[in-house]
């Protein structure tokens, strides 16, 4: 048969028309469309029953308490936890994406020794074994504020007669030794702000990262009728929601406290302290405002206006931050006032051996520590105080791959606090003592036990297990611990503050402003979806990282416009910032509110070790930080570090 | 072009004065939506000496992220120097520019309390829709969605994973809708009259500060009804007229001011 070129166009004409007539070749697209999107490595989704069960996060460094949103089990999410004041059903950052990190490839998955994986009974030797040839040089470093996993340590550093115990560098350090030490306070310093009328936040970032900073938010949230006003050097996220930012530097801070208590005391304000004269005198001679405009350029007439909204407020409070001094300045200007500073009762021990929580922050980790034996429980030392610590042989307990562990002699790896029993007791700057208890919501993914109850098995402290030690601890704190497993939290109202000193001739010289001496001020902040000195960047926070601090790889610090002159750089300028004993690259970037002659860097980059979404992104601040000493109240700050910046 | 109506109205209130920027909506918005966290490497990648390696977070020209955070300035020199923080999910505008350009239909606005949907398997990638929408609040897929070993075992049993090639954007959480509708189904109760907090989405659940509030513009008895009436209340670049179902709320008018894109010199907008 042959085919006419008249019929073959006639064909094809008819076929082309019956095929946009006809559904088949339609679906068959839609149909391969689809396909092509179903290749075999796009994850499926597991479905079954969807709980959310109430437990505690400490990712962040007061802790959060949360529910973890599970299907058919296994955790995917996390939400605050409504029925717990601390959350308010808020979370933070970090927390908000601990599910991520316990399903990471960055968990330690078993006991390490020396690089080498070996057993837990062999872990338990290996410990007992360099815990009988120390003696008593053993000691802990903690980066857990709020946990008792801290009386266990404490409890064993006890049994081995040392006292060695020290906390990461915190503001609730500072608060106790300026409060129990310099004052003779007693209990731990809260503020409601909830309920203040006006709250002055000085230096104090506490709407982003500065002590319970969720509690913070909601309490911010749930003030409809207060004011609140922000003090330092930048302008913080903090700053961008209070009714006015002061800028003032932060070796200053104490002197600018001061300079407004001048004020408070000229209104004939007073504190029922045997020196309470001694102070007066001390601030009416040594902290004038003009004194006090000189040595930190803040104006007399913005801390007489500050004074005078502190006075006409009913329930005004001053929210410190910082040195000791800072601090100290702060709780006598509160006392001062009589507003919404309380002091909160402390919970009963559940180890009578432990120390209590203010024993625990007396040692200054900023002074360095040495020792034989170094037991350190979810910190990071080595990437926060690399010159600090050193030891014979150091035992690191943490949930995933730190730069401490890395360099740990035996690395023990820690249950995710979605996995273990553990507890946030009174996370400091809280109006209320609280009490919250977290039990696990899902079975291990690693090879990890509860690092109290590893600690528990190598001396005889009354318990076998850290839940054991939590049972005793509820029933210490007086608290129902059904309710407690219900995501409920214990709460003890704070009382009126009364101090026995205002630390008039410590404050005197504590509260001068000393600065470094390089060439600018450096004002290092810390946002919690940057990290924290124990806790990197979380999986999904990366892209919620603004390019004011980290472009590409490279970290970006920020400065004025007049700063950026006198440096002679501008806008994507790559500087090399020195000081303390090491230097920084960064990027620059022009943001007006920071002081002029001052650089603002963000702490918690510059990873060198663990997942892809921390490792080798920015440079790691705390290398340029100097440690100063507050010879008179006896500690040690970085407040006062300055850099040197070239243009590179 | 005309704005579509229904009786139902989902939409939000973000109180700027409220926000402190702190990335926790976003964090909680990535969760629930299963939005994979950028990763450089592809191990499903066997050739990968002939291909260019994949963004990470950092490029944020491809990052992921239906919920994002702006910083303003109100542009002065220290110190009279101001900031704020604008969360900006998907608009779901009254008359999506997204929808009329879309070839296949991808994208739609339906009774379903006005969200405007994004249909994936119909997605051909196009981005015609991008770049139609003045709010940037669409987001193509450039790399495949890989979880690091192990961590696709948290994925939320809400939302499928998208692959590449695709565009992706904010839905309001439109499976909590579906979820809170059941709910209501099964309690006995009317699922189009979901009363406050029945239906919420991600961002609004997990904000510290409660500045977002979400619930139905058209209902009197909900929140949002009222605030979105407040003389603080504005809209993104209300004067082109999409008529978006996300409120703004500031008491600075310079915030005020940038949220329309204010041109004074232009004579300002009615």
């Amino acid at each position: 048969m042959s085919v006419a070129r008249r019929t073959f166009i006639q064909l094809g004409a008819g076929a082309t028309v019956g095929i946009l007539f006809t559904p088949t070749v339609w679906k068959a697209l839609d149909d391969v469309s689809i396909w092509t999107q179903n290749w075999p490595w796009i994850p499926k989704l597991k479905y079954g029953a969807v709980e959310a069960k109430p437990t505690v996060s400490k990712m962040c460094e007061s802790g959060c308490a949360v529910k973890v949103r599970t299907v058919a089990g296994e955790p995917f999410g996390t939400m605050g936890n409504e029925d717990n004041p601390i959350s308010g059903g808020g979370i933070c950052p970090l927390c908000a994406n601990g599910v991520q990190v316990k399903n990471s490839p960055n968990r330690i998955k078993a006991p390490m020794l020396d690089g080498q994986e070996i057993t837990w009974e062999k872990a338990q030797e290996v410990v007992a074994e360099k815990l009988a040839a120390a003696g008593s040089k053993v000691a802990v470093i903690s980066g857990d504020q709020t946990g008792t996993a801290n009386e266990v340590f404490s409890a064993l550093l006890a049994d081995k007669g040392s006292d060695a115990f020290y906390m990461m560098p915190c503001d609730m350090q500072a608060a106790d030794k300026a409060w129990t030490g310099l004052m003779g306070g007693s209990g731990q310093v809260g503020y409601d702000l909830e309920g203040a009328d006006l709250v002055l936040l000085a230096g104090a970032d506490a709407l982003e990262s500065w002590g319970p900073t969720v509690a913070n938010l909601k309490s911010f949230a749930a003030n409809e009728s207060g004011k609140f006003i922000f003090a330092g050097p930048m302008q913080t996220k903090t700053a961008s929601v209070t009714s006015l930012w002061v800028p003032v530097p932060a070796e200053g801070m104490a002197a600018f406290t001061l300079g407004i208590a001048y004020y408070v005391l000229q209104a004939g304000k007073t504190v029922d302290t045997a020196d309470f004269g001694q102070f007066k005198a001390m601030v009416m001679s040594e902290y004038s405002p003009a004194k006090v405009e000189a040595a930190t350029g803040v104006k007399a007439d913005r801390m007489a206006d500050l004074a005078k909204q502190l006075l006409t407020a009913s329930n005004p409070v001053v929210v410190p931050a910082g040195p000791v001094a800072a601090h100290g300045a702060a709780f006598a200007l509160n006392l001062l006032l009589g507003g919404a500073m309380k002091a909160l009762p402390e919970f009963g021990k559940a180890i009578p051996s432990a120390m209590s929580r203010s024993e625990m922050l007396k040692a200054d980790i900023l002074e360095g520590v040495d020792t034989d034996l170094l037991f350190i429980y979810e910190a990071n030392p080595a990437y926060a105080l690399p010159e600090k610590v050193k030891a014979g042989f150091t035992v690191a307990f943490d949930v995933v791959q730190t730069e401490t562990t890395a360099t740990a002699n035996l690395v023990l790896p820690s249950l995710h606090p979605y996995e273990r029993f553990d507890d946030l007791a009174s996370p400091y700057g809280l109006a209320a003592a609280t009490y919250s208890l977290g039990a696990p919501v899902c079975k291990p993914s690693v090879d990890a036990i509860s690092a109290a109850t590893f600690i528990l098995g190598l001396a005889d402290l009354g318990f076998e297990s850290f839940e054991e030690v939590l049972g005793a601890k509820a029933e210490a704190v007086g608290a129902d611990m059904e309710a407690l497993q219900g995501g409920e939290a214990f709460v003890a109202e704070g009382e009126t503050p009364a101090a026995a000193s205002l630390a008039a001739n410590v404050l005197g010289k504590a509260a001068v402003p000393v600065k470094g001496t390089g060439a600018v001020g450096l004002a290092p902040y810390t946002l919690l979806n940057v990290g924290t000195a124990n806790q990197a960047t979380t999986p999904n926070a990366p892209c919620t990282i603004s390019n004011n601090q980290l472009v590409g790889d490279h970290m970006v610090v920020m400065m004025g416009s007049a700063t950026a002159k006198q440096l002679g750089v501008s806008v994507g300028s790559k500087v090399k910032l020195s000081g303390g004993k090491g230097d920084c690259e960064a990027l620059v970037q022009i943001f007006e509110g920071v002081m002029p002659g001052v650089v603002a860097a963000p702490l918690g980059l510059g990873h060198t070790v663990g997942d892809e979404f921390s490792k080798g992104k920015g440079d790691n601040v705390y290398k340029i930080l100097t440690v100063s000493s507050e010879a008179a109240a006896g500690a040690s700050t970085w407040a006062g570090s300055t850099v040197n910046v070239a243009k590179i | 072009m005309q704005t579509k109506e229904f009786k139902i109205r989902w939409g939000m209130v973000i109180d700027i004065d409220k926000c402190t920027g702190c990335g926790a909506c976003m964090v909680g918005c990535q969760v629930e939506n299963n939005i994979a966290p950028m990763t450089k490497s592809d191990p499903y990648n066997y050739v990968q000496a002939l291909t260019k390696p994949r963004d990470d977070a950092s490029n944020k020209l491809r990052t992921l992220t239906w919920m994002n955070v702006y910083e303003l300035s109100n542009g002065k020199a220290f110190p009279e120097h101001e900031t704020a923080y604008l969360p900006r999910p998907c608009m779901q505008c009254g008359s999506p520019a997204c929808v009329p350009v879309c070839p296949v239909v991808a994208t739609d606005k339906n009774e379903e309390g006005g969200i405007v949907s994004q249909i994936y398997p119909r997605c051909i990638g196009c981005r015609y829709c991008m770049a139609a929408c003045p709010y940037h609040a669409r987001y193509f897929n450039w790399w495949d969605p890989l979880w690091p070993e192990g961590m696709d075992k948290g994925l939320s049993p809400s939302t499928s994973v998208r692959p590449r090639g695709v565009v992706e954007k904010c839905s309001f959480c439109h499976s909590r809708y579906l979820q809170a509708k059941d709910k209501a189904r099964m309690d006995g109760e009317d699922p189009m009259n979901l009363p406050e907090g029945a239906y919420t989405t991600a961002c609004a659940d997990i904000c510290p500060t409660k500045a977002i509030t979400f619930g139905d513009l058209n209902n009197p008895e909900h929140k949002v009804h009222e605030l979105s009436k407040s003389p603080h209340a504005f809209r993104l670049l209300e004067k082109l007229g999409l008529h978006p179902q996300v409120y703004y709320m500031s008491e600075r008018e310079w915030v005020r001011k940038q949220g329309d894109n204010y041109n004074a010199e232009a004579g300002g907008h009615h």
